[in-house]
């Protein structure tokens, strides 16, 4: 061990060789005897610094000192440098010691300058050379010296009687000096003079003399060695004012650093179009799984509810597998199946009721539901005529409503409507108007008839059916009344129109040749209804039931009308002999010559007598019965639908006829209509040809009506429509009107009235020249502002720069605030934000306000929370709405609530 | 072929309850409702003038107290509760929703000038003239009990004495130390007789001190020097102050942005501040035409109350130069205190005349129960009220208000004077060579230096 303390001390001794005087001196003084106090003063007058140094005063007067002294840690760092030295210096005192470092030093050298190289540039000069002089001093002279130092200065203290260690200090610095004088500048390192002028201190060294034995030691030393490395010079302590300044500004600057977390939460949220505030509540209970848990049975039934469901072998079971929970549950197999089986059976039913009631639905032909219709209602009359309870009760019923419609007069336009169309005009309605009116005035009448039927016929039975007997009766009647029409017709066909479109020579040619041709139909057909009425007269018993079997609704159209008047009379007269109708001839003329064409065609298929009664009837009394019909087709072409109640029940026939017309409808031919078509067919041989014939010749007609007259140009007809209008003067009259409302006339300057009137002073000087300069100022003024205008170079356009006041109001004056231009400011104007322009599941958010609280929610400060800036904000609002819906797992948000 | 027919499926259009609305189909199509604008503008008309209509901003006042009421403060943990202190030295907890005093803390000798709850609720802290603070037990169980008893009155859990007055008090956020101020500003602990903190920049009284909610080591403080001073308690040190023209009277600190605080000033205006530049305001609001006394922010931190000597109390938007509404009534004298309810929801001042006085937030608020039709209907108009506001006639109606003639006069006469002073700026600039009369804006006006 002490051969490694002195190793220790060798390195020491030999890096910080230079200090070793000092150490010396204070040695000495420490331990020498205290001088007497004259000889004190005296030396203090000879070295002024010696008494203070060693009081270890912080006011030395030296260069080094002054530095060392700007703080208290200086100190310590000086006496720390010396602290190695101080083994050495107790070395010196030990002769054994000494000569053991000498044993030692080839070693130990080798390395110490490998070290020193290592270590640091600024020193390892110094020390090296330290070394290499120490190591030459060493070597040359190793006790001699030291002997012949020591005899020197006892001789010095001798001669002079001052303290040796004032001669030791002087002597080491003046052979350093003249020895190698420009490797020791002078430094805190190097504090030679200090020494010299007996400024010995209390080193660090000193305080860790003591140490060495302790197991620290080495660290400490080799702390303070790196301290000593890198010891720099210190400023001295600001003014405590000025520190604090310095202080609060660093910390003011962390502050704000730190305060500076919060920018992106504060931009996030200023940017947000919502804050929300109502999150995150907990409202105690909230799923229903808590709810439940909480709940204990009170009432008898709970109670049983409650021990068959906590039931220990069924809790079991279920928490088991649930297999058990089968096995408990037994159902016999007969039964299962039997359920099974009346399950099945019953969707099945439900499976074809539903698939029927499917392809019913599916089905568009109105004349099928009709039929369906119809079906039911003979379903409904066969109970009727069944039962003879239903009968009464449906008599009652029928009785009941007649006599409403008597009392009422219900439908005989006396409802508000219809008196309110009837005012205005039937001519002025559209045709479904028209119908509705038509309608009802059918149903009046069929209300009333029903009372007439009632007492002709005292049947007690529905008053739809008629006899036979009647009918015949009727048919004979409808066709003199043919006869009686179609003579009318022939006789009356003379007028032709003065004006208009049929006015033109090449159309009143063709009304002519088709006129000569009705005329040639109306007589052929007149023929025929003699016949066939003589016929009926023959065969009165023979003819009912051929005429049940093909009877039915029959329905002509093809018919085109130009609507030169009101176009289509409504004429709704179901019952059959009534003359109330009238017809307009004139009015659906060229219809009347077109069906008597195709009356002609089909003529000689329908042979039927009956039938031809029909013919004849189209002819005079247009009836519709299908409003709807007329409203689908309206304009020129326009159908005539007859319908006819030929029999006791509301059979129809001529389904092949309504094909002829309407192609639309698909025509869904009853049992009685196919047989119609057989009988026709044997009758006749090209039934179908007849069919298409028809069509044909009605496409032909039509056609052709359209052909013949030829449209005028389209100037022409705007020439003849504007006739005698002026518009271009009127509009230029106009635009002037405006121009001088918007820009008025100068007023002309007059004669001031009175003024000199007497003198004629006015009249001779004329107007004062300023009066009249203002006036060409004012025109002046007035055609450069019209020249301004933004329709002074458009022509046909007029621009009115008049402000409207009451647009103003729609206005700002100025571009409001976070708008940046007038564009972006009416978009955010542009869509609208109510309920009645956007569905439902859009108005919650185009409409959610700028901050959502929940009143008595307390809202806690933020809280802060990591940003992610390049987040975009529909993340987050998912992310909330996310957070929002599990509640409890408190998902990361910005604020915090508490109930 | 394509057949295009109307389906209507069941499910859409069957209802879950006989008392639910029948479901209408709209067609949304644009082009069908050209008139739908100039509807929403005729409705956001019409709802500006129904709020004009229905604003009965004023709920209630409470009143107790025997002198002028001159701090409040609110409970964290309980919206119904408010103290409030007076300056005869009295301390009371108000239930709001009753308005009537709940009990009484006896014991100071001078006038009340701060009063704080913890973050918790449990403790009251209160100071003023008579150079003690209090700390009041004040949890709600306690309380409740005494509420039910006969005895009303609490006892002080403990009393500090200093040596000066005590102007302030807050709490810091969520911990146990509070902050009074006076002749320097002290931070205390509960659980201590001493402050473990002493502050003194500055030889002038300090008058009022603010915890920052967000950032809780930051608290601002004004003294009577007509500085604003900012500390952080983790650098254990004052770390700036701003010197204005005038003293600020309170300090509130934004609750959602701790960056920023509100200086309720002598002169009239608030000022809202950047605590990281403190050269400059953020924004200036104007139009109160006296002192500010007392300043606190809605919790959601968008808007914040004003509590004048002029006798008004306004509420103005975080970002805007000048009020959104303003409340008085003719017996309320100077406003010391105001506070906005925790929920955000209303507004409670304290003023001279020794009444508490409980407004609403929004002036035309319904108040309770909301269906969620009419929600959806109020939300629907508060849009479309936005949406139009900046048109004339909208804007006009939405910013009319019945002022008292002082006041008006008073308004006017400031105006006169501000205006009278940019003319003479303007003229002064003009008249001089340019570029050598530079004019500040207002939100550097008032700033007299910033300190370090």
């Amino acid at each position: 061990m002490p051969e490694t303390k002195r190793k220790h001390r060798d390195e020491t001794n030999h890096r910080r060789g230079h200090s070793k005087p000092n150490r010396n001196s204070r040695k000495k003084k420490k331990t020498g005897p205290r001088l007497p106090s004259s000889l004190q003063k005296e030396l203090d007058r000879l070295n002024p610094t010696a008494p203070i140094d060693s009081d270890q005063d912080i006011d030395s007067a030296d260069g080094d000192g002054a530095e060392r002294e700007l703080l208290p840690q200086d100190f310590y760092e000086y006496e720390e440098q010396q602290a190695e030295e101080e083994s050495k210096k107790n070395k010196r005192y030990d002769p054994g010691s000494v000569d053991q470092i000498q044993y030692d030093l080839p070693i130990e050298r080798s390395d110490e300058s490998e070290d020193e190289i290592i270590q640091s540039d600024d020193d390892n000069d110094d020390d090296d050379d330290d070394d290499g002089m120490r190591m030459t001093g060493d070597a040359a002279d190793d006790d001699s010296s030291e002997e012949g130092d020591g005899r020197h200065t006892r001789m010095l203290q001798g001669i002079t009687g001052m303290p040796s260690e004032a001669f030791e200090g002087k002597k080491k610095r003046k052979m350093k000096d003249d020895g190698i004088p420009e490797l020791y500048p002078e430094s805190e390192y190097n504090p030679s003079r200090d020494v010299v002028d007996g400024d010995g201190q209390i080193s660090i060294d000193d305080l860790l003399n003591p140490l060495q034995d302790n197991p620290g030691f080495g660290k400490l030393r080799k702390r303070i060695q790196q301290i000593e490395n890198n010891s720099k010079a210190i400023h001295a302590p600001l003014r405590t004012a000025d520190q604090a300044k310095v202080e609060r500004k660093a910390a003011y600057e962390i502050s704000k650093k730190e305060v500076t977390k919060w920018q992106q939460i504060i931009q996030r949220n200023r940017e947000a179009p919502t804050l929300l505030f109502d999150e995150n509540i907990d409202l105690g209970f909230s799923t229903v799984g808590a709810i439940a848990s909480e709940f204990e049975p009170r009432t008898e039934f709970e109670r049983k509810m409650a021990a068959l469901v906590s039931d220990d072998k069924v809790m079991e079971a279920y928490k088991k597998d649930g297999s058990r929970l089968l096995e408990m549950n037994t159902v016999s197999v007969e039964e299962e199946k039997d359920r099974q089986s009346r399950i099945a059976k019953m969707r099945s039913l439900l499976f074809r009721h539903e698939l029927k009631a499917k392809r019913i639905k599916k089905i568009k032909s109105k004349t099928y539901h009709r039929l369906l219709k119809k079906d039911r209602l003979k379903t409904e009359y066969s109970k009727i005529q069944m039962d003879p309870e239903v009968a009464k009760e449906f008599a009652m019923k029928q009785e009941r409503l007649r006599a409403e419609e008597r009392m009422t007069l219900r439908h005989k336009n006396q409802n508000r409507w219809a008196k309110r169309i009837l005012t205005r005009g039937l001519n002025s309605q559209d045709e479904g108007t028209r119908a509705a009116i038509a309608e009802q005035l059918q149903r009046h009448s069929e209300l009333t008839r029903k009372m007439h039927s009632m007492k002709d016929s005292s049947s007690s039975s529905d008053g739809d059916d008629e006899d036979a007997g009647s009918d015949q009766d009727m048919g004979s009647k409808v066709l003199g009344k043919a006869i009686e029409k179609t003579m009318k017709v022939i006789q009356d066909d003379d007028e032709t129109p003065k004006s208009g479109l049929l006015s033109l020579p090449f159309m009143r040619r063709g009304l002519e040749k088709n006129k000569a041709a009705a005329i040639e139909e109306a007589n052929l057909a007149l023929q025929e209804y003699k016949d066939s009425k003589k016929k009926l007269e023959n065969s009165v018993g023979s003819e009912g039931p051929e005429a049940t079997s093909i009877s039915g609704r029959r329905v002509f159209g093809a018919s085109k009308t130009q609507i030169s008047d009101a176009g289509n009379k409504v004429k709704s007269d179901y019952n059959y002999g009534s003359s109330d109708s009238e017809d307009d001839l004139r009015a659906s003329k060229n219809g009347n010559i077109e069906t008597q064409r195709s009356n002609i065609l089909q003529k000689d298929v329908n042979t039927d007598p009956v039938l031809i009664q029909e013919d004849t009837d189209n002819h005079q009394e247009s009836v519709f019965k299908d409003f709807n019909e007329i409203v689908k087709n309206p304009g020129p072409k326009t159908t005539y639908e007859v319908s006819l109640f030929v029999s006791d029940t509301w059979k129809k026939a001529g389904n092949r006829d309504e094909k002829g017309t309407n192609v639309k409808k698909s025509a869904m031919p009853s049992g009685s209509v196919r047989q119609d078509r057989k009988d026709t067919e044997k009758e006749v041989e090209e039934d179908s040809d007849t069919d298409s014939e028809g069509q044909m010749v009605d496409r032909i007609l039509t056609s052709g009506s359209k052909l013949s007259y030829e449209l005028p140009s389209q100037e022409e007809l705007i020439r003849q429509a504007f006739a005698g209008d002026d518009l271009e003067d009127e509009f230029e009259k106009d635009k002037m009107e405006i121009l001088n409302a918007e820009n008025p006339e100068p007023e002309k300057p007059v004669l001031l009235p009175g003024w000199g009137q007497w003198t004629h002073v006015q009249k001779k000087k004329g107007l004062p020249s300023w009066m009249l300069k203002e006036h060409e100022n004012a025109w002046k003024k007035r055609e450069e502002a019209i020249k301004k205008r933004k329709d002074a170079q458009l022509k046909n356009v007029i621009i009115s720069e008049k402000l409207d006041k009451k647009a103003e109001k729609l206005h700002t004056k100025a571009l409001p605030f976070p708008f940046t231009s007038k564009e972006a400011f009416e978009q955010s104007m542009r869509v609208p934000i109510g309920p009645e322009s956007n569905p439902a599941t859009a108005i919650g958010a185009l409409n959610r306000p700028e901050v959502v609280k929940r009143p008595g929610v307390i809202i806690k400060p933020i809280q802060f929370e990591e940003v992610n800036p390049h987040e975009k904000p529909e993340e987050r609002r998912g992310d909330k709405h996310r957070s929002k819906k599990n509640k409890g797992s408190g998902g990361r948000s910005m604020k915090k609530t508490s109930a | 072929m394509k057949v295009k027919v109307i389906s209507r499926s069941v499910d859409d259009f069957t209802r879950e309850r006989s008392q639910d609305l029948q479901r209408v189909f709209r067609n949304y199509d644009p082009s069908l409702r050209t008139q739908e604008k100039a509807v929403e503008y005729v409705r956001a008309l019409n709802a500006v003038k129904l709020d004009k209509i229905f604003a009965r901003p004023f709920i209630g006042a409470m009143d107790g107290h025997i002198d002028g009421v001159s701090c409040m403060a609110k409970n964290p943990t309980q919206l119904k509760w408010i103290f409030s202190g007076a300056m005869d030295g009295d301390i009371r907890l108000w239930d709001i929703a009753s308005r009537r005093t709940v009990c009484q803390f006896p014991g100071h000798q001078g006038a009340i000038r701060g009063l704080t709850v913890s973050t918790d609720g449990r403790m009251l802290v209160s100071c003023g003239t008579d150079c003690t603070v209090r700390l009041w037990n004040a949890s709600a169980d306690n309380l409740m009990e005494l509420s039910n008893s006969t005895k009303n009155s609490v006892e002080p859990a403990s009393v500090h004495v200093g040596k000066n007055a005590y102007l302030a008090v807050d709490h810091q956020w969520d911990s146990e130390l509070f902050a009074t101020a006076g002749a320097q500003v002290d931070i205390w602990n509960h659980n201590r007789s001493e402050p473990i903190n002493s502050f003194q920049w500055g030889s002038d009284s300090v008058i009022s001190v603010r915890f920052n909610p967000g950032e809780p080591n930051l608290l601002a403080t004004s003294a009577n020097d007509r500085s604003i001073m900012l500390y952080d308690l983790r650098m254990v040190s004052p770390v700036r102050k701003m010197i204005m023209m005038t003293k600020t009277n309170s300090i509130a600190w934004n609750p959602m942005e701790p960056i920023n605080f509100t200086a309720a000033n002598e002169d009239g205006n608030c000022y809202s501040y950047d605590a990281r530049k403190l050269d400059e305001a953020k924004c200036v609001h104007r139009d109160h035409v006296s002192a500010v006394m007392d300043i606190d922010y809605s919790p959601t931190g968008r808007e914040f109350v004003t509590g004048s000597y002029d006798r008004t109390v306004r509420l103005f938007y975080y970002n805007s130069g000048h009020s959104r509404e303003i409340y008085h009534t003719k017996r309320m004298q100077r406003v010391f205190c105001v506070k906005f309810s925790g929920d955000g929801s209303y507004v409670i001042s304290g003023s001279d005349d020794t009444n508490l006085r409980l407004w609403k937030a929004k002036a035309s608020e319904q108040l309770g129960v909301v269906l969620p039709r009419e929600r959806k209907k109020h939300e629907y108009h508060a849009a479309i009220k936005k949406r139009y506001m900046h048109l004339p006639e909208v804007k006009r109606i939405e910013r009319h208000r019945h002022l008292p003639k002082p006041i008006y006069k008073a308004a006017a006469l400031m105006r006169a004077m501000s205006d009278a002073k940019k003319r003479k700026e303007e003229r002064r600039k003009a008249h001089s060579a340019p570029g050598s009369v530079t004019t500040q804006p207002l939100r550097r006006r008032r700033i007299i230096k910033e300190v370090e």
